[in-house]
């Protein structure tokens, strides 16, 4: 039994490479942990990405291996350094992800909000904005704005949104400082005074599902307000950005007029969100094909995704571009996949799997998988 | 059997064979004894009697005769397909079998079929060209360059001639006339110039700047040059015209990016502003006119944010974009992927 042991391990650790680093807070990885994989406490996992965030063939593979390891991959470590020189008292900057598709933009999305939260950021994160203005439920709950004339409410949308606020943020809410700063009259009935704390504006969107837009709306102007008066620093991730520059959406109202994107009450508060105009703030966002599904040119750079209108929205934004693996990474991946039993056979199949795969990461994760 | 038995009389198969004996004692005569002669059924001929051919005089292969001084302009006169007598050169063309060379000059169609120019030797030209040169005038000593040709006759008319042995000696595609001028030879301003592009389309090439006008719509050579210089009459004239209706150009409707008009210069003015705590509203024109070089880095962006449409989105561009954006906004540089 022991010999059996004995030979497992020998085996599972002969072509031992470091593929794995025990530095698991981001805000202290530096080039030294590049191309490998830390692994993210479980309560924080289900804290951060509990309602989204992590990409769902990623979620599942996590799930296997009982553990969910990121990669210190060079996208996340350079925006990390260019955070950690800006000077937060000047405009937002905002970082716009790009690449092919399952490069990992998600991925280094997810890693940035592990920061983010490590360095006391309120996190506002919208995990995939195609959800809300490209997936049509049988029952997609759709109603007229009662605020703003023309537009439209997703209100279920907008509460789930909410809630994932809400988890993201549970620590930071209970603080003091987080006050309303002016009152909020929803119905005759309900007002939210000023003074009151945010969670008490949060909880009462989730409970009156029918507010909920224009309690995001409300939140979004707050947190600029806190954000300004240097109350708290934030941290905006919108993956997936480009969907709310396509020219349609796939709701339809009742009338069957379909929506145009900034018709959508949560567009224009995410746009506000991301204008520049406010300070003591970071924004990741991507540029995703995906997102974009009408377009099929595979064309993946940010201008061509964002449209004119994107382009000039974010203007200026500092492009990170999200590659394939190199050499290394791809050598950690598979050793990493090794260590957990996932691939298994000679060497020379990861020579095989690196031709096949292109070193896409998606593309080797989906390979893998039958192996 | 019972047949036989029945017929059979002693002696009568012997006389039979005694006057098939009779019978054939003409041929024993003539041949040996020993052989039986053969019956000949189809009566072949042994042998037909040879013919004797007779011989006619050839003369000797004209090529063989001539002399090596002689004319070959008179010769060979105009084009005409090979012929192997005529040709005093010893010609070798076609498919070679393994081991063998290549087919000589006679009796060689590979030859007949290419077309040859023994009528376009050298001293020909020379005679024919010494023949011409009464005809035409000399040629001015200034346009001595190209760019003196190029500078005094910006103008190029093409045409071609068509030559023919037939019984009409018009060729439709005789009538085709081409024009073509540079673009930088005519004389325009900034928007006649952007006017006259859109109007000639896709006839302007903009690697050789080139303007080409193609007319082959009238019967006569003449009424299709007539109407070249029309079209580029017209173009010309219409690009320097202003219509009303030409100040309602949008920006989508420009035909490059500039960086001034568009909302990319707000953005940077703006957000220069925030950065110095500065809270003002500008007009248009103030934003238009808004001096970039005051703002660290400024010019830089903008010519990273021009070339990116006018360029094209590239890799190339985009990196150069970052670059920019990244030194704006004070940022530390992106490290190269190892």
């Amino acid at each position: 039994m022991l010999s059996r042991n004995i030979r497992y391990a020998c085996r599972r650790y002969s072509h031992a490479v470091t593929f794995r680093t025990t530095e698991s807070s981001p805000t202290q990885q530096t080039d030294n942990q590049f191309g490998l994989f830390y692994t993210v406490n479980k309560d924080l996992c289900k804290q951060l990405y509990g309602h989204g965030g992590l990409p769902k063939s990623y979620m599942k593979q996590s799930k296997t291996f009982a553990e969910t390891a990121i990669m210190v991959r060079r996208p996340a470590l350079d925006i990390i350094n260019c955070i950690k020189a800006t000077d937060l008292n000047k405009p937002a900057i905002r970082y716009v992800l790009y690449g092919e598709d399952g490069t990992g933009k998600s991925m280094t999305i997810a890693h940035l909000l592990h920061y983010a939260f490590e360095e006391g950021y309120l996190i506002v994160h919208v995990p995939w904005v195609s959800d809300w203005l490209r997936r049509v439920l049988r029952h997609k709950e759709m109603a007229n704005s009662l605020t703003r004339e023309g537009l439209v409410d997703l209100p279920l949308d907008a509460a789930a949104w909410l809630l994932h606020f809400k988890t993201q943020n549970q620590h930071l809410l209970k603080s003091p400082e987080f006050i309303v700063s002016k009152e909020y009259v929803w119905s005759k009935r309900e007002k939210t005074e000023a003074g009151a704390p945010l969670h008490e504006l949060v909880e009462l969107g989730i409970a009156r599902v029918k507010y909920a837009c224009d309690v995001v709306d409300a939140i979004v102007n707050e947190v600029k307000l806190l954000s300004n008066s240097k109350k708290c620093k934030t941290f905006v991730a919108v993956d997936g950005y480009n969907g709310f520059f396509n020219p349609l959406t796939r709701l339809k109202t009742p009338t069957k007029k379909k929506v145009a994107p900034e018709e959508v009450t949560l567009t224009t508060s995410i746009l506000e969100l991301t204008k520049n105009d406010w300070t003591n703030a970071v924004m990741v966002l991507s540029a995703d094909s995906i997102a974009n599904p009408d377009d099929d040119t595979k064309n993946y750079l940010p201008q061509h995704l964002l449209y004119r209108k994107g382009f000039d929205h974010l203007d200026p934004f500092v492009p990170v571009k999200v590659d394939r693996y190199t050499d290394r990474e791809f050598l950690t991946c598979a050793n990493y996949y090794r260590d957990r039993l996932w691939i298994r056979g000679p060497l020379d199949m990861e020579t095989e799997l690196k031709l096949t795969s292109a070193c896409n990461p998606f593309k080797f994760m989906e390979q893998c998988a039958p192996l | 059997m019972s047949l036989f038995i029945k017929h059979y009389r002693p002696g009568s198969i012997f006389k039979k064979q005694i006057l098939w004996r009779l019978n054939s004692s003409v041929a024993e005569n003539h041949e040996s004894e020993e052989e039986f002669r053969v019956l000949d059924i189809l009566k072949k001929r042994d042998k037909q009697q040879k013919r004797v051919a007779r011989r006619i005089d050839v003369p000797a292969d004209r090529a063989e005769k001539m002399s090596t001084d002689q004319n070959w302009g008179n010769v060979w006169p105009g084009p005409r397909s090979f012929h192997p007598s005529t040709v005093p050169l010893p010609i070798r063309q076609g498919f070679v079998p393994k081991g063998q060379v290549p087919p000589g000059k006679k009796a060689n169609a590979e030859l007949m079929k290419i077309p040859n120019f023994l009528h376009l030797t050298p001293p020909v030209i020379k005679t024919q060209c010494e023949a011409i040169k009464k005809f035409c005038t000399e040629w001015p000593k200034l346009l001595n360059s190209e760019e003196a040709i190029e500078k005094h006759y910006p103008v190029e008319v093409i045409t071609s001639d068509y030559c023919h042995a037939s019984p009409t000696i018009r060729n439709p595609l005789a009538r085709v006339v081409t024009l073509r001028v540079k673009l930088s030879t005519l004389n325009l301003d900034k928007h006649a110039k952007d006017k006259l592009l859109r109007l000639v389309g896709d006839h302007y090439d903009e690697k050789t700047d080139l303007i080409t006008l193609t007319a082959d719509r009238c019967p006569m050579r003449r009424q299709n040059l007539d109407y070249v210089n029309y079209l580029l009459t017209a173009c010309y004239h219409e690009a320097w015209t202003v219509e009303d209706w030409e100040k309602e150009k949008m920006e989508a409707d420009m035909e490059y990016y500039d960086w001034n008009n568009n909302q990319s210069k707000k953005n940077l003015v703006n957000w220069y502003h925030k950065c110095i705590n500065k809270d003002i509203a500008l007009s248009e024109d103030e934003y238009k006119s808004f001096d970039t070089s005051v703002i660290d880095h400024g010019e830089e962006y903008k010519l990273a944010v021009s070339s990116l449409f006018n360029d094209g989105e590239r890799e190339e561009t985009i990196n150069n974009y970052d670059t920019a954006v990244r030194k704006l906004l004070g940022l530390p540089e992106r490290k190269p992927i190892e």
